[in-house]
């Protein structure tokens, strides 16, 4: 499973919230791919996505979150997601 | 020295309605008002209506556009903040350019089908195609 962030460089709030959604990510999901893309450099691939707001945040190339999730929705959706 | 309504418009290349409505939007505001009661501008104000008209044309709305005034004079705000509204914005645009892409290729394909002119309007396979991504049968005549 992979989990990508979409962020603004110099965006505080992502910054911020970042190691706790990476250490819930991890906690939930061993071995889970964690990838954090400057919308900037990816445009192409979060227009793909469908991000219009930042930050955001997709599970297995779908946006899941268009702002910023807290550990617990992270962690929920992750596992339902697991569980298929 | 300060400007009327009409002055400053000329200036800036905008009508005074237009002026008068970024008034009733709260994007701009007469600096005072003439004893006849005649709306009075400064200077300065032309700078606004510029970055508003440049605004509009990068695709802001007025509301965008009245959080990026307020950004613009806020001491807390710093550039990457601007830098984020505008990277949102460039999303937001790709993404209809995208639906409209798609929307462009769909018609392609629609007049491609369509290549006999005379055709009764009961066989015209774009009205066809239309109504059947509506789930609805086309009644004949």
């Amino acid at each position: 499973m992979k989990v990508e962030l979409f962020y603004t460089p110099g965006c505080e709030k992502c910054a911020d919230a970042r190691d706790d959604l990476k250490a819930a990510a991890e906690q939930t999901i061993p071995g889970i791919v964690w990838r954090e893309l400057n919308a900037l450099d990816e445009l192409d691939y979060a227009v793909k996505l469908g991000v219009v707001t930042l930050p955001a945040l997709a599970i297995d190339g779908e946006l899941v979150f268009s702002t910023l999730p807290t550990s617990g929705q992270l962690r929920r959706a992750l596992t339902k997601r697991k569980k298929g | 020295m300060q400007l009327t309504i009409g002055k400053i418009a000329n200036l800036a290349h905008v009508s005074a309605d237009t002026l008068r409505y970024y008034e009733r939007e709260r994007l701009i505001k007469p600096a005072a008002k003439s004893a006849g009661g005649y709306r009075l501008y400064e200077r300065d104000a032309l700078r606004r209506i510029r970055f508003i008209k440049q605004a509009q044309e990068c695709g802001f709305n007025l509301a965008e556009i009245r959080s990026l005034l307020a950004l613009r004079a806020s001491d807390a705000a710093c550039c990457r903040d601007v830098r984020h509204v505008a990277l949102e914005k460039k999303l937001q645009l790709e993404a209809k350019i995208k639906a409209m892409k798609a929307m462009s290729d769909a018609l392609s394909r629609l007049i491609k089908e369509c290549s006999v002119d005379s055709e009764s309007l009961d066989d015209c396979p774009i009205l066809a195609a239309l109504e059947r991504s509506n789930g609805v049968k086309r009644r004949s005549r």
